[in-house]
């Protein structure tokens, strides 16, 4: 038998089907949620069960997670993030103390005790320090968000973002392009930007090694980097970070039944 | 729609001082009072209701009593004893809220330079003055213990209404000693006789006397309500420990308090002792929680997710009975240590031994600090009172939000912050 985990997050819909009795992922799927998150969810699931060749009823259990998680018609129960991406995080590198998340919403902060969270510290206030924040600014800049992270490493110089709000660091970027300041430093400035409020919030959990970091900014190597810089250690990353709450909902799906 | 939306509705489209009044004259008559009584489901519940109306007719009403406006933590055994109808625009502020006004003034005051930045109780109220919705006060007396914004707000509303010689600001030294005791003793002496003389209503000792037994009798009730909760689990669904602030405060010296506490004790009483006799031990128990600072009067889910989630508030840290029992041979003096004897006045120290103890005492599983948007006084002690809670292995959420505006923070961010305590609780 399998269960599954589904995070319904602001930008993507991410599935994740887990043999009970192996604890290994049969198959995961990230989708838009687009303006339908219900939808989203239905489609994941579809999609997933079909990449695993497995039929509805074989799943036991379903949790969902995320933003969306309490309109999930299927599941069994809906816990929030914070439980899901300890719980995700911890089944990937099992002495975890720290799970930095940045999805596209908003990004937390979880502390770590054996294996359960203990404290946790949410920034849903503000795009900035989010994966939005990063969009937008690569838009403004008419620039791949994929190019960030090797910008980041081969530029020495950054350039200060001092706006704290996502539309006035639009305009502040605008505003220093026309000033004709090299693009790439100003990307440097907004990864640090970004990791600069990572750090405070990481600082007020109290930082603890091991650290891994989930969601889809954990894939722009470039934040990752500058966070590592910022709080002097290495941080873990999961091959696949997007769907780490996901995969912690399948495991608290297995102690439903 | 009931009865109380309908009212609700009328105020939100006729929010004017005239037509306030004109409504609570209708409503505090005494038959429409004790037939709008009868729609409470407990006699503690419509006793507070009651009571918030007849004090508000009372303050609306262009009776020969002078009106005082009062900031929260003044003792108000003084105005009680002057014969001065309290006003506490704090509280109002609350109502704003409660009533879906607060949009209005806060925009008013926003209209008027009030900062963005300032705690919406004082900006709610200082828009309701600046709407001319409150009535118009004799006397506006406020102190600078723990709240700064109050000392300059109410100064503003004097000047409002044209009566900064009647503006009154309570100096409370930072340290509880015997010269604190005198300095303070002098002031509250010397206020009460400046507002005698000029209101004519004269000081009577006797009264006084009355005044501060009646706040000792309060007080005991008081106590006795804490000392049962200790062991209280479940409570009657009307009740929430938060809605007490207007009696607590600006009833202290009256015979009404006496009444409302003392009929809570009954009713909780009997809650406690129908929870021993149906203690089955089949059902989980829920987790205890201590609620620190206020709550948002607007409508919210907050207690309906605890209650969802097994999560009961067993006390609250605003009902802590901080004072000593009042000497009524000695009024002045008494007020004086009541003010000082206050845990948000001082160090930090004085509120974190008040909550550790309410920790132990309640044995909580968990504390909520709701951190209200721009209230320095609390929020800026967050992190010394989460520490000084974990070393009790008590974890500590700090809920960011609003207890006015209640556009300031998102029910679904509330609710994940709110989940995810649980879980950690029951993990």
């Amino acid at each position: 038998m399998y269960t599954c985990g589904i995070d319904v997050g602001s930008v993507s819909t991410k599935v994740v089907i887990l043999g009970k009795k192996d604890n290994k992922i049969a198959s995961y799927i990230i989708i838009p949620t687009g303006s339908d998150s219900k939808n989203a969810a239905i489609k994941a699931l579809d999609n997933s069960l079909k990449k695993a060749g497995l039929a509805d009823n074989e799943i036991e259990a379903t949790v969902a997670t995320g933003y969306g998680r309490i309109n999930i018609p299927f599941a069994d129960q809906n816990i929030t993030e914070i439980s899901c991406h300890a719980r995700g995080a911890i089944s990937l590198f099992p002495d975890l103390k720290i799970v930095i998340d940045i999805g596209g919403q908003d990004s937390k902060v979880i502390k770590l005790k054996d294996g359960k969270p203990i404290d946790f510290l949410m920034n849903d206030k503000c795009a900035a320090g989010t994966g939005r924040f990063l969009e937008v600014m690569a838009r403004a800049m008419e620039i791949n968000l994929e190019q960030f992270a090797p910008i980041f490493i081969k530029t020495n110089d950054k350039v200060n973002i001092t706006s704290t709000c996502t539309v006035f660091a639009e305009s502040e970027i605008v505003s220093l392009i026309g000033q004709g300041i090299d693009k790439n430093k100003i990307i440097k400035g907004l990864i640090y930007s970004i990791a600069d409020k990572i750090t405070s919030m990481v600082g007020r959990v109290g930082l603890d090694e091991p650290v891994c970091m989930a969601g889809g900014v954990a894939k722009n190597l470039g934040v990752v980097k500058a966070l590592e810089e910022n709080l002097g250690i290495k941080i873990n990353i999961p091959d696949e970070p997007q769907i780490t709450g996901a995969l912690g909902a399948a495991y608290l799906a297995q102690n439903l039944h | 729609m009931c009865i109380k939306d309908k009212l609700k509705t009328r105020v939100q489209r006729n929010l004017n001082q005239k037509y306030i009044r004109r409504l609570l004259n209708i409503i505090a008559k005494k038959p429409v009072l004790y037939a709008y009584g009868s729609t409470f489901s407990s006699l503690s519940d419509k006793y507070l209701n009651i009571f918030t109306i007849e004090s508000l007719r009372n303050a609306y009403s262009n009776n020969n009593h002078p009106i005082g406006y009062g900031s929260l933590f003044l003792p108000y055994e003084m105005f009680h004893a002057l014969g001065i109808t309290p006003f506490l625009p704090e509280v109002m502020a609350g109502f704003t809220a409660g009533l879906g006004l607060a949009t209005q003034t806060l925009k008013e005051a926003s209209s008027n330079w009030y900062s963005q930045d300032l705690c919406t109780f004082h900006r709610s109220a200082s828009g309701a003055v600046e709407l001319d919705v409150f009535p118009k006060p004799d006397f506006v007396i406020t102190t600078n213990l723990a709240c700064d914004a109050a000392q300059k707000s109410f100064y503003i509303h004097s000047v409002k209404y044209n009566i900064e010689k009647n503006f009154y600001l309570i100096d409370v030294p930072y340290e509880y000693s015997k010269e604190s005791i005198l300095y303070l003793t002098g002031q509250i002496k010397n206020i009460c006789m400046d507002i005698s003389s000029k209101s004519g209503m004269k000081l009577d000792t006797s009264k006084f006397k009355e005044v501060i037994n009646l706040s000792n009798e309060f007080r005991k009730w008081a106590i006795k309500v804490n000392n049962l909760r200790k062991t209280l689990t479940n409570y009657p669904p009307y009740y929430n420990g938060l809605n007490f602030i207007l009696p607590f405060h600006g009833l202290a010296g009256t015979r009404e308090a006496v009444i409302l506490y003392n009929q809570m004790y009954k009713e909780l009483k009997k809650y406690l002792d129908k929870e021993e006799k149906e203690k089955s031990g089949k059902n989980k128990s829920p987790k205890r929680i201590l609620w620190l600072h206020l709550k948002p009067y607007y409508k919210n889910e907050i207690f309906n997710i605890l209650e969802r989630e097994n999560c009961r508030v067993v006390f609250e840290e605003i009902n802590y009975i901080y004072w000593p029992e009042l000497d009524p041979e000695r009024p002045f003096e008494s007020l004086a240590k009541k003010m000082l004897s206050h845990f948000l006045s001082g160090r930090i120290d004085n509120r974190i031994n008040v909550i550790l103890k309410a920790a132990r005492e309640y044995k909580v599983d968990g504390a909520i600090l709701f951190s209200h948007w721009g209230c320095r006084q609390s929020n800026g002690g967050a992190r010394i009172i989460k520490d000084s809670l974990n070393k009790l292995n008590i974890p500590t959420l700090v809920l960011d939000g609003d207890c006015v505006d209640q556009n300031n923070s998102s029910q679904g961010q509330v609710k994940t912050r709110l989940q995810g305590f649980v879980e950690i609780l029951n993990s």
